[in-house]
């Protein structure tokens, strides 16, 4: 519509390239998903070329889409809405990568980059598995390029592109400005961008999201791979090149989720390194279904055990992932997080990516086509129905229970699972009859799909007869069945006869039809032993499931919200009858998250991360199959001594109490797991480097809980709030708090130092503050010195040092009251203390980054020690750069005489004004000059005995103001300035001397979590390493 | 029985446990009736800040304590205590989140508060023209 304006200055053409680009992005994406998945699905590998030459379009595409990307930030076209919103001329360039993945879509490119980049390298590596993995990759790369489309179909739009011009926004449409051929110059708004978010200019924001997208890309290899041998009915096949995939997924996302751990310790003022933010948990959550999901294939590619939930929980990680980007990016989460983007009309979008992939799951995970039909069928018309009957929220539960169906009937059905077969028989008979033989059909698909697992065939008698001779009876029936299970084609290894005789009925005997019942043969796959490793990864595999569905739920209430909202009644209902206070929650839909989110977490993810740190101790003592206890016993014994040793260690350093019981079982668990794996390397890998890889991951995860467990635990709020009244003397429940007033010169106790605010400075957009911190040396007295404590003065009468109770050395004889001295004495007298300041040890310098358009950001600094580190930020300052006085803003009165101020400190009597007119002060400034001088009276509000005397002046030129004199009270912090006076009112500044508010936490063994990070990304880095080596020789 | 419908079983437990315990722990978000009707229980607060009165934060007497007075979403005053040092963007907030409780006076206690300012998450970052 604007073609005839030609407008100056712009880079429209950037803007074309850029959509141009993202649809051959999707049209790349959609050609190769097309020609795969028909290859995949006739099973040939002719259509893999035009596949590929569709993915390498796709490819070449977002690479342009982002190269164009870069170009427009780096070239500052701030007519782009993207390019104006996040970035800026001022903005230092190391930041423009930030400012790429700032916003929704950069971060969309950002993920799509990692996926083809792992794409591309599964074409060259993926061999016969190529054409269904790479429909897979195919389909959700389309699914992301349409994220970026941004176009219009109808009144929805799809997606949204970052190549839109501010004249195109939808918003900004047929407004006049738009119609200004040089609107670029005309509007100073476009000379500059709007700039990137404070929070995020910081190294770590450079690092942590590519680390944490390649996460979340890895994990879509292994869900490739699940679908794919779902698809191609490999049912384990596809678990060896998946396997080493999953582990570079779990020590990638590992190491993101802790980047962004380490950024809100070293740069937020969030007070940890952990918050439990929804943005947080959503990243941590797939992590843990994938670490479970990666152990699964572990035990199954030795033991063929647990394959459904291996192909579950792998499955279950990428729609996790996709879930978590639905949480953040939908904007559902609203209130509840502190970094979440806003919706931007995403949410159609991404709800249909996520429903799209839950549906797909689920269908691949029934294994019968007509299963997959019908529920692809029912589901995919709820949602139609719902969408276009505008009842989406019944329709996505309805759908939800459908897809738990559906999961539950596939895994009855799958053939990994193998439902109990019983075949009766005639009396004294072992003759297999018809509708026997026909019930043998799923055990022989069972053996055939599972071929490690063992087949029990046990056969039963009833009591008619000889015990002996039942037993050989039983024994035959159980022998014909296996014979015909081996007649058609079952694998007679995996097949376990036993023979029970009558021992074990199951109806009563004294009925015929009871012992028809009974004389039967029972087929059932064997379970694996408990003392096994396979049995005991499952059962870890399942903890991490169950913490991560905790997790998920807790984070998820926003989202329970808008499901409940359309039930309201119902509960309100239920409400009514039962008069549970939760159901009335429940109907009027307003949960909001628990307050207190790290209470709330720790509750239940400290009893998770027991069990799981406990079998990570023991897990790989355990053989598969069978261990010897005796042996195991021996090995494990020691490591768990150690561990207790050094529990109780911990628990006397650490002042554990007993209902810190949690915690010094948790410490216990993850001291064990440590030391046991440190053991394992010692006692059984000796110098096999090879086999290293886990059990140094192992040592790390443990390091990491143990880490977090004591740091935060024992985490110390060092700086106390010392102002006014002690409100602890009023009760002990009472806390002061923890923020800290410090006065601009003063120096005070805190914790083990002492610190001392000495002033600040700006560099740049920084405004540093700079705070010593001085050793704490015991104060020593020598006879002569003279102290205040309270309202007395005492004198020292012998060299001692102080102890820390001053009645003590007074009871002690080292100190006597003085009786007669001058009040000011008093005043200026030294206060007894048992520290006083002594060498400067550090400084510390959290500074403030002013952004007067997103808000300043204060930012922490940090000293680190080996066994702590100590966490300073400034809660509240003087934040105006250019003020150099040594006072705070001040604050006005207007008080006529006689009248007093009362501020929180001093009480400010206005006492007399005189007007200064003698001849000289006449001569040198002018007849029009008036001088006024105020005596004002101020008394400290704490001790009425600390008053002064203060006497700012004004000076005016026909009754105006013109210069202004103030005057200092040092004792009492404050400075008055006289700034108007009109009859008997005067117009009285009061400022406070500058000070900061700041806190101060001690985080001890926060050195253990930082250690077990490095350990554990080492630790998964060599076990991949090793499994990619190794995998040539046993596929 | 059998040992996988044990483990099933526990696990199914534990699952139900964690989920109507996690229920249990959430809040609600009410407004300040709602909040004022039921003193010492706890709630989140959705609201704005109520310009027209002062912002009270004296450091010198208490640093940790911030009392200001805002407006609920159905338009409801009231003073809050925030038991914090004052937020250094509290007067350009956009939308306050307290989390806390009302006491029997009328006041509601903070104990956290969540502040969204604006444009930063770039709400409001649009070119108005000239």
């Amino acid at each position: 519509m604007n073609d005839t304006i030609a407008y100056v200055g712009e880079h429209a053409w950037a803007g074309t390239l850029g959509h141009v680009l993202t649809s051959l992005s999707f049209g790349g994406a959609f050609l190769s998903l097309l020609a795969y998945f028909t290859g995949a699905f006739r099973g040939e590998q002719g259509l893999n070329g035009l596949g590929r030459i569709g993915f390498r379009l796709h490819t070449a595409a977002v690479f342009g889409i982002i190269g164009l990307l870069f170009v427009m930030l780096l070239k500052h076209w701030f007519e782009f809405d993207y390019v104006w919103k996040h970035s800026n001329t001022a903005m230092p360039l190391r930041y423009i990568l930030s400012c790429f993945w700032e916003g929704q879509e950069g971060s969309f490119l950002l993920w799509t980059f990692w996926h083809v980049v792992l794409g591309n390298i599964l074409l060259r590596r993926a061999g016969e598995w190529e054409a269904p993995v790479m429909t897979v990759f195919a389909l959700v790369q389309a699914f992301l390029a349409t994220m970026l489309l941004g176009v219009w179909i109808g009144d929805v739009r799809v997606g949204s592109s970052p190549f839109l011009l501010i004249r195109e926004l939808p918003e900004n449409l047929g407004l006049p400005w738009t119609q200004l051929p040089d609107y670029l110059t005309k509007i100073p708004q476009f000379a500059d961008g709007r700039g990137l978010n404070p929070l995020l200019q910081n190294y770590w924001m450079t690092i942590h999201p590519p680390t944490l997208f390649l996460g979340f890309a890895a994990t879509l290899v292994p869900f490739a791979y699940a679908i794919a041998g779902l698809w191609k009915r490999q049912y384990s096949a596809w678990i060896g090149p998946a396997l080493p995939w999953t582990f570079f997924g779990v020590m990638v996302l590992g190491v993101g989720i802790l980047m962004g751990g380490a950024w809100a310790y070293e740069a937020l003022s969030f007070g940890g390194f952990w918050a439990w933010d929804p943005v947080e948990n959503a990243s941590l959550v797939p992590w843990l279904t994938l670490v479970g999901a990666g152990h699964l294939m572990l035990v199954n590619k030795r033991k063929g055990t647990s394959l459904f939930t291996t192909l579950f929980l792998t499955l279950l990680t990428f729609i996790l992932v996709l879930y978590s980007t639905f949480l953040t990016r939908s904007g559902v989460l609203g209130d509840t997080s502190v970094h979440s983007f806003t919706g931007e009309g995403m949410l159609p979008g991404l709800l249909l990516f996520l429903l799209s992939f839950i549906m797909l799951s689920v269908a691949m995970l029934n294994e019968q086509w007509e299963q997959r039909r019908f529920y692809l069928l029912i589901s995919g018309m709820m949602l139609v129905l719902g969408a276009a009957l505008q009842v989406q929220v019944a329709a996505i539960v309805l759908f939800a229970i459908t897809s738990v169906v559906m999961l539950v009937v596939g895994y009855r059905t799958s053939p990994f699972h193998l439902r109990p077969v019983k075949i009766n028989y005639d009396i004294g008979s072992s003759d297999l009859r018809s509708e026997g033989v026909a019930k043998l059909e799923q055990v022989i698909l069972f053996m055939k799909s599972n071929p490690d697992l063992l087949v029990e065939v046990v056969g039963h008698t009833d009591n008619v007869g000889d015990a002996k001779i039942n037993e050989k009876l039983s024994a035959q029936r159980a022998n014909v069945v296996c014979d015909a299970i081996v007649a058609k084609g079952g694998n007679g290894r995996q097949l376990v006869a036993i023979g029970l005789g009558s021992l074990k009925p199951i109806a009563p005997n004294t009925t015929e039809d009871g012992r028809s019942r009974n004389r039967r043969v029972e087929i059932t796959a064997r379970e694996e032993n408990v003392w096994s490793r396979e049995f005991w990864l499952f059962i870890g595999a399942l903890v991490l499931v169950l913490s991560a569905a905790q997790i998920t739920f807790s984070t998820s209430v926003p989202v329970f919200n808008l499901l409940l909202e359309p039930f309201g009644h119902v509960f309100g209902w239920l409400a009514d009858k039962t008069g549970i206070e939760l159901f009335k929650d429940l109907s009027q839909a307003k949960l909001a998250p628990p307050g207190d989110a790290k209470a709330h977490y720790n509750k239940w993810q400290i009893p998770f991360a027991f069990i799981v740190a406990l079998l990570v101790a023991i897990g790989q003592f355990l053989s598969y199959k069978d261990t010897d206890m005796k042996r195991f016993g021996k090995r494990i014994g020691l490591h768990a001594l150690i561990a207790l040793a050094l529990t109780v260690l911990g628990v006397v350093l650490l002042d554990y109490k007993a209902a810190d019981l949690n915690l010094i079982a948790l410490y216990f668990a993850t001291a064990f797991a440590a030391v046991a794996n440190a053991g394992y390397l010692v006692q059984v890998l000796k110098g096999k480097w090879d086999g290293w890889g886990p059990s140094v991951a192992h040592v790390g995860f443990a390091l990491v809980l143990l880490g977090a467990l004591i740091s935060t635990s024992r985490q110390q709020e060092i700086s106390r709030n010392l102002q006014g009244p002690d409100l602890r003397l009023l009760n002990e429940g009472f806390d002061n708090g923890t923020d800290m007033l410090l006065y601009k010169g003063d120096t005070m106790r805190m914790g083990p130092h002492f610190v001392t605010f000495t002033g600040r400075r700006q560099e740049g957009v920084n405004l540093h503050f700079d705070m010593d911190y001085l050793a704490a040396v015991p104060s020593a007295y020598v006879p002569g010195d003279t102290v205040r404590v309270r309202n007395s003065l005492f004198r020292a009468k012998a060299a001692h040092t102080a102890s820390i109770d001053f009645l003590k050395d007074l009871g002690a004889g080292l100190w006597e009251e003085l009786e007669n001295y001058p009040r000011r004495a008093l005043w200026h007298a030294e206060r007894w203390g048992s520290y006083r300041p002594g060498a400067r040890e550090f400084a510390l310098e959290p500074f403030v980054q002013l952004n007067p358009r997103f808000g300043n950001v204060a930012e922490p600094s940090t000293r680190h020690w080996l066994t702590r580190d100590l966490y300073t930020h400034i809660r509240y300052a003087k934040l105006d750069g250019g003020d150099t006085s040594d006072y705070m803003p001040p604050r006005t009165f207007e008080k006529k005489l006689g009248e007093s101020i009362v501020t929180p400190t001093s009480i400010i009597r206005m006492d007399s004004l005189r007007t200064v007119r003698d001849s000289v002060t006449r001569a040198v400034l002018g007849p029009e000059f008036t001088a006024y001088s105020l005596r004002v009276n101020v008394c400290d509000v704490y001790d009425s005995t600390r008053c002064f005397e203060a006497r700012p002046v004004l000076i005016t030129r026909f009754g105006e103001p013109v210069a202004s004199k103030g005057f200092e009270l040092p004792e009492l912090k404050m400075r008055l300035d006289l700034k108007g006076v009109k009859g008997d009112t005067v117009v009285l500044d009061v400022s406070e001397r500058e000070f900061v508010i700041l806190q101060a936490i001690v985080f001890p063994g926060i050195n253990i979590l930082w250690v077990g990070c490095v350990l554990m990304a080492l630790g998964t880095f060599m076990a991949v390493r090793q499994r990619i080596r190794r995998r040539p020789a046993t596929a | 029985m059998k040992r996988s419908h044990i483990i099933a079983i526990l696990i199914i437990a534990v699952a139900i446990a964690a989920l109507v315990g996690s229920l249990y722990d959430s809040s609600t978000y009410a407004d300040l009736e709602q909040a004022m009707a039921h003193p010492g229980k706890e709630y989140h607060v959705v609201g704005v800040l109520d310009r027209s009165q002062a912002i009270v934060y004296e450091p010198s007497q208490n640093a940790s304590l911030t009392q200001f007075s805002m407006v609920d979403l159905k338009g409801r005053t009231c003073t809050v205590m925030l038991h914090k040092a004052k937020p250094q963007d509290l007067e350009r907030s956009e939308r306050l989140v307290l989390i806390g409780e009302a006491d029997e006076n009328g006041n509601f206690h903070a104990r956290d508060m969540l502040m969204k300012c604006p444009s930063k998450y770039n709400e409001e970052n649009k070119v108005t023209g000239v």
